[in-house]
């Protein structure tokens, strides 16, 4: 018997039970999934910092000491500051990229497959492995970039790139962006390819130039495309770890310590978990209340006419 | 059926104590960089004995954070080979074997190098003992030294020496240069080759008790002059400021008229560089008295394998004389006092050099080693980093010394 002919018979109330019943155990699976590698770890991880948790030993229970221990904690602060600056540099420099190229793709015109898998290629590559390329690149002696620079008489001495912090930082951030600008593309030209031609076209008739058109059309129908690439990017850099890892050991001179990277340090070379997992759950908290202003943001336009 | 059962059952059991008592495989890690001395005994066991060592090969930088995630994770191997200085700080968690009565039963327990016994040692009970010896050495390319005039069966005993021949060494050419050293973020290194500049001079970087940062001295400031003069003059390859001990042999490259090694160098020079011609002296300290650091690695046992007998009687092949003379062969010194001449006898003489070393050697003792030294992140680390290659030489200097004494006291 099938259940749609005796649902007919219940009460309204029962039958509306029933089919909430149901809807969870088609969510189920996913929230098991949900439940088992996202709130159980953080739970845990929250459970942790309210220990001082040594990586080989027994863990003791000390309130929130670890909380308070960061008010004071300088390096921790250093390494905040470092990971919004780098945020803020990366994402505008991506995005002052990505645009533009976004533009140019998005024509059909001769070659454009070429063009969009060219600049998508360097985002198939791993992150640590586009690292180490770069270090390689980066080489005072036996890379590309410093003795090409000087090869062409722009310096009189193949530099150091990743020795000092200006140079270093500036390859990361070069790195970095040759690494993601593709992906940010891919997304904005979905948006760009989802404004109806017909809108364009009705534009440039009233007359819109260029100029125009892009300001008042394209923009604002943009504008959900552009806040997912957004957050997708200032989420990206917050977590940055493997480059600074990788390329300079959080060098020269301890001023490249992103703060997954000293989350990193405490917990497996101080080898404290307890304290790192505070940092973990206060990290946690800055990307969400980021998260939820970025998305406040977006819904702010929407209900502009 | 039930008799089936049983007789499947019995031969079951009869196979695992017949595993039991048959061959072991141990479960070893070493350190990437050890040189072949250690490989080639493993070899020379492996063939003669039933049980056999199989070790893998960590990057030393991350020996020590592998090691610890690995006893936390219950996938440690059985034995380590674990740089000496890390020893007190897993004696002290708790997670290493007790050695004591075994060690103290050995007849020339009394004659191992005792830098290594004591750095094995914690609150009296013994974890671990000396599987390889090294000390650090100042190391001059004889070549280089003929090529720019000097003599080269001339050791430079003091620094201002070693500067004047860098400069003449440096003079032969574009990418020859006449000093090397891993600066960038390799604490280890540093701790390995510039602290005995300190030290010699009479210094420390730590307290006698471990307390106290004392990075501030004299003798420091003397001693971070010296490499920043010749970082100034050119005369170090501009690698060494990015270099996080990947490089640390670059001397082998023929290049590199003098370096601070380690003597497991003097090994690795002599059978895999056999062209480059080389000599070796102790590195000399700011005022010429020389020092050396006793580095090198105790062997630990994880607390609670179940092949630790087996471990042991790969130890006591280390030990006896075969076993000491193939890693003598290979650079390492010999661990054990008692039999060294006879282990060195008919040997490239500049091992000798390493094991006068041993003399004038020092080894800091303190639980944290990685927080303070060793890792890239440490003050140490960015302290020589920033007061050699950086602008600002007395911040450098003052940020360091309050960063370690932070260190040291939140870990009270």
């Amino acid at each position: 018997m099938t259940g749609s002919g005796s649902e007919i018979l219940l009460p309204r109330r029962r039958r509306r039970r029933r089919s909430n019943w149901r809807g969870l155990v088609y969510i189920a699976p996913a929230m098991a999934l949900v439940i088992v590698f996202f709130i159980m770890p953080v739970l845990f991880t929250g459970w942790m910092s309210l220990h001082n948790w040594p990586l080989m030993g027994a863990s003791r229970w000390i309130g929130f000491n670890n909380y308070f221990r960061m008010a004071n904690d300088t390096r921790f602060m250093t390494a905040l500051n470092f990971t919004a600056y780098y945020t803020v540099i990366v994402t505008i420099a991506i995005f002052a990229i990505a645009f533009p190229l976004a533009i140019f793709v998005e024509k059909e015109r001769q070659f454009v497959g070429a063009y969009r898998t060219i600049i998508f290629l360097p985002v198939v590559v791993g992150l640590a492995t586009a690292s180490l390329l770069w270090v390689w690149l980066a080489n005072v002696d036996s890379g590309f970039i410093g003795p090409a620079l000087k090869a062409l008489g722009l310096v009189e001495k193949s530099p150091n790139l990743l020795a000092t912090f200006d140079t270093a930082f500036l390859t990361i951030v070069v790195m970095v962006v040759w690494k993601i600008a593709g992906f940010t593309m891919i997304i904005l030209l979905t948006g760009l390819q989802a404004i109806p031609s017909e809108l364009t076209e009705a534009a440039r008739i009233d007359g819109a130039g260029r100029w125009q058109r892009f300001r008042h059309l394209t923009l604002p129908l943009m504008r959900k495309t552009i806040a997912l690439a957004l957050i997708v990017s200032v989420t990206g850099s917050i977590l940055a770890f493997d480059q600074f890892y990788i390329m300079t050991s959080g060098g020269p001179q301890n001023k490249m310590i992103s703060v997954v990277y000293y989350i990193f340090n405490q917990s497996f070379v101080s080898f404290n978990l307890g304290y790192g997992a505070a940092l973990s759950i206060v990290l946690l908290a800055i990307l969400m209340a980021i998260s939820i202003v970025q998305l406040w943001l977006l819904r702010v336009g929407e209900e502009r006419p | 059926m039930i008799k089936r059962l049983l007789a499947a059952t019995s031969i079951a059991t009869l196979c695992l104590f017949s595993a039991a008592s048959a061959a072991e495989n141990v479960e070893m890690w070493v350190r990437t960089g050890i040189g072949d001395a250690f490989k080639k005994v493993v070899e020379a066991y492996n063939s003669g004995h039933e049980n056999k060592v199989v070790m893998t090969e960590v990057p030393f930088s991350e020996l020590v954070q592998k090691y610890a995630t690995a006893i936390a994770g219950g996938q440690a191997p059985d034995a380590l080979s674990m740089d000496l200085i890390y020893n007190p700080a897993f004696a002290a968690a708790g997670q290493l074997e007790d050695l004591t009565d075994w060690a103290k039963s050995l007849p020339y327990f009394n004659s191992l190098s005792p830098s290594h016994v004591r750095l094995g040692t914690y609150q009296d009970r013994i974890y671990g003992l000396p599987l390889s010896v090294e000390t650090s050495v100042f190391a001059w390319n004889k070549d280089l030294y003929k090529k720019a005039g000097l003599d080269p069966e001339m050791a430079p005993v003091n620094w201002d020496e070693i500067t004047a021949n860098a400069e003449k060494i440096r003079a032969l050419g574009d990418d020859t240069y006449g000093f090397y050293f891993s600066g960038g973020g390799c604490g280890g290194c540093m701790i390995f080759t510039f602290t005995p500049l300190v030290w010699g001079a009479g210094a420390d970087i730590l307290s006698a008790d471990s307390k106290t940062a004392t990075l501030d001295t004299p003798q420091m400031r003397k001693a971070v002059d010296i490499y920043r003069n010749m970082i100034k003059k050119d005369l170090v390859p501009a690698g060494a400021a990015s270099d996080n001990g990947a490089n640390f042999l670059t001397f082998t490259n023929g290049k590199i008229g003098q370096q601070s090694l380690g003597a497991f160098a003097i090994g690795t020079l002599v059978t895999e560089h056999p062209d480059i011609n080389f000599g070796v002296t102790l590195i000399p300290g700011v005022d010429g008295k020389p020092s050396s650091f006793a580095g090198g690695d105790n062997f630990v046992i994880t607390k609670g394998t179940k092949k630790i007998d087996a471990v042991k009687e790969f130890i006591e092949y280390v030990y006896s004389m075969d076993g000491q003379k193939i890693m003598a062969k290979y650079g390492s010194l010999p661990t054990r006092g008692d039999i060294a001449d006879k282990v060195l006898e008919g040997l490239d003489p500049r091992m000798q050099v390493g094991l006068k070393a041993i003399g004038v050697a020092k080894t800091p003792y303190t639980l944290q080693f990685n927080d303070l030294i060793n890792s890239a992140n440490g003050p140490w680390a960015s302290f020589t980093n920033a007061a050699i290659f950086g602008e600002d030489v007395d911040g450098a200097f003052s940020s360091a010394q309050s960063e370690m004494q932070s260190i040291i006291d939140s870990g009270q």
